[in-house]
């Protein structure tokens, strides 16, 4: 059997020292059980290089478009468009006392030594070529860091946009995020396109949290239906660190968030929650991996998807629990709604346990919206279409409400009633 | 009123009413008794609206053809059925869940719709009906209530309502005294001159609390007797074994025993 592998079009690459890298990791295919459902001839599409401050430049409508698409949020904001912050449409004035954001490019220039985390990692640690082009391609982006102590009130907002171009359609970002020790911030990352162009973008965001830290991370993905956005989210957790994920997953033709946390000190807890809502034939895939490396650490990932139309939703959830992690306390849940008898949910929990005393929990579900429920709510005067509407938000709310700021549940709600028609 | 002819309702080619007449006048009480499997919810399902029946006969609310309309259409209509076991529904909100029913109902009426301040002023007074306490209305409709929570959720959507004719299915079963009472004093309260109550129940106990003017054995399908209230306190000393000890359908006209005035 041969098996096609995709290939970036070397003549955007040439000039990018590195590339042999990207081209010794193999690029995914349908047998890697992590890329099982994804479009892997749209993928060789994405065409990827080094970022252009050129490439900032958009039309007038596009730029209206994407201003509106934006959650209205108070606090500092980097923007990002086609992987290089722009910084007229960023906002790094009112940062306060123990908070310090600077653009990835910057940092790369003035310390480089505090991206180590992010950039220097062995190449049997990166997971795919998408993270080895990013790591090639990032360049910029947002590094953000919280001194030790410090409780930051108001959340920070990278947004990161896409505006695809005709040479280069791709583009890359990097988030670095550390927390010092008894901090706490809430981060949130929107990922937004422009035009109706075919596309993409390929961000990584990469989390350290000292001991006893606290991040609240909320991804919001509404790309247009013409792109593809491929996320990777790597954390890693010390003792009594608490990390809190919020992710949305409902735009982009492929939509991806991937999760790997690494459980490192004892204690840790992670909290990863997501929603993921397909119309079309949306794909969106939420990769969850989950190491559980030290002592009494507690993880829970509660994951819910609403599949109307032709889409594919699907979850892949790992459990780790490594030797010596003992008193582990995991629990992974999966529940999805098919609106459609067209669309579909695969649904895979993995788990490898490896230590003494663990309790571990997983379970999955997947329904068809509840006709007893429909009837009672018609026979209450409510026409059909709107009892099918209350049903899914009502579906969806769990989800919603594991957000703490009411702006982005408005934006969250406002988003799902317009995918509800 | 309500004028029931002839109603059939069968399920996959199995009969279950079989020619139910009844007629409810503005302003009456009417109960409708009978046995297990007798075809009693039936009744409340048929005339809500309920897919899956095969549907025969006629029923007009106020001139109005029933049969030929949607659920929604029905309660837009006046109707309003409280079901023996309410759904479940999580994650939709009480409060929410009321005002989009009554807002629905106005839309449909071409009234103007009710503003959430205005709202809370009508689910106050609903709640105070039902002794509720106001917590209620930011839980999600009936998930994780209570039997008897359950039944006051019905009646406290009566409240907001206001139908013409309310149809409630086993509204008793499954309530404590105290419970029944707080029901029976809600319902009595909604009643009046334009509005009808049809209680459907197994038992007699709950019509101790509301009176019924009208009193009807349904058996096997069809309406067998119609009394008054001491028909009820007959059927909770016989049973309904003078109706059901014999192959009724073979005998639709059989003369009634027991005290029919």
């Amino acid at each position: 059997m041969t098996v096609t592998t995709p290939t970036i079009e070397k003549a955007n690459l040439s000039s990018a020292p590195g590339l042999d890298r990207v081209d010794a990791i193999n690029y995914p295919t349908k047998r890697d059980e992590a890329w099982r459902y994804s479009p892997h001839r749209e993928l060789a599409r994405l065409l990827f290089g080094p970022a252009t401050t050129s490439a900032r430049s958009m039309s007038a409508d596009v730029a209206k478009d994407i201003a509106e698409q934006i959650p209205a949020l108070d606090g500092p904001r980097i923007v990002v468009v086609n992987g290089v912050v722009d910084e007229a449409r960023s906002d790094l004035t009112h940062l306060g006392d123990g908070l310090s954001v600077s653009t990835l490019a910057d940092a790369l220039k003035d310390q480089p030594e505090q991206l180590d985390s992010h950039f220097a990692q062995s190449a049997d640690d990166i997971p795919d070529a998408f993270v080895a082009l990013n790591m090639e391609f990032g360049r910029d982006g947002a590094v953000i860091h919280v001194a030790k102590g410090h409780e930051l009130a108001t959340p920070i907002h990278i947004v990161d946009i896409v505006v695809p171009g005709e040479t280069q359609n791709a583009s890359c970002t990097g988030v670095v995020i550390h927390l010092g020790e008894d901090s706490s911030a809430t981060v949130v990352e929107t990922r937004i396109g422009g035009g109706n162009q075919f596309g993409g973008s390929n961000t990584r965001t990469t989390i350290t949290l000292d001991d006893n830290a606290t991040l609240d991370h909320i991804v919001l993905q509404d790309m247009p239906s013409s792109q593809i956005h491929l996320s990777s989210i790597e954390v890693t957790q010390k003792e009594g660190s608490v990390f809190r994920a919020r992710s949305f997953n409902l735009g982009a033709s492929y939509g991806r968030i991937a999760y790997d946390v690494y459980l490192a000190g004892e204690r840790a807890h992670t909290d990863l929650s997501g929603l993921y809502f397909g119309t079309g034939d949306q794909i969106l895939d939420q990769q969850v991996t989950v190491i559980h490396a030290a002592k009494n650490c507690t993880s829970r990932q509660t994951f819910r998807g609403i599949l109307d139309d032709e889409s594919t939703g699907v979850f892949n959830g790992g459990i780790d629990v490594r030797p010596g992690a003992d008193g582990t306390d995991a629990e992974q849940s999966n529940d999805n709604l098919l609106l459609s008898k067209r669309a579909e949910v695969n649904t895979q929990p993995r788990l490898e346990i490896l230590a003494d005393d663990v309790a571990c929990k997983h379970g999955a579900t997947v329904g068809q919206l509840d006709d007893e429920a429909l009837y009672y709510l018609r026979t209450r005067g409510i026409p059909a279409d709107e009892a099918r509407r209350l049903l899914i938000r009502g579906f969806a709310d769990q989800a919603v409400h594991a957000v703490d700021i009411e702006a982005l549940r408005t934006w969250i709600t406002d988003r799902l009633g317009h995918a509800n028609g | 009123m309500l004028h029931v002819k002839n109603l059939t309702a069968s399920i996959e080619g199995t009969p279950i009413l079989k020619g139910l007449d009844l007629t409810v006048g503005a302003g009456e009480v009417h109960a409708i008794m009978g046995p297990n499997g007798s075809g009693k919810s039936t009744f409340a399902h048929a005339l809500a609206g309920r897919d899956g029946y095969e549907i025969g006969g006629t029923a007009t609310l106020d001139g109005a053809d029933l049969l030929d309309m949607k659920p929604e259409a029905r309660a837009a209509a006046g109707l309003f059925v409280g079901f023996q076991y309410p759904v479940e529904i999580p994650g939709v909100n009480n409060m929410y869940f009321l005002r989009a029913a009554l807002n629905s109902v106005r839309r449909a009426r071409g009234e103007t719709e009710i503003g959430a301040r205005d709202f809370l002023a009508v689910a106050k007074e609903a709640m105070d009906l039902v002794e509720m306490k106001e917590d209620f209305l930011n839980r999600s409709v009936n998930a994780g209530f209570s039997g008897g929570e359950k039944k006051r959720n019905e009646i406290l959507q009566m409240a907001v309502l206001k139908p013409r004719l309310a149809v409630l299915d086993e509204t008793d079963s499954g309530l404590d005294i105290d419970a029944l009472q707080i029901i029976a004093a809600g319902v009595n309260s909604l009643g009046g001159p334009e509005r009808s109550v049809i209680m459907i129940t197994h038992y007699q106990r709950l019509l101790d609390y509301i009176k019924p003017d009208f009193v009807h054995v349904l058996v096997d399908g069809s309406i067998v007797a119609s009394g008054d209230h001491t028909l009820a306190l007959h059927l909770e000393d016989h049973g309904y074994a003078d109706y059901v000890n014999h192959d009724l359908d073979d005998v639709p006209g059989r003369a009634l025993s027991g005290a029919v005035s």
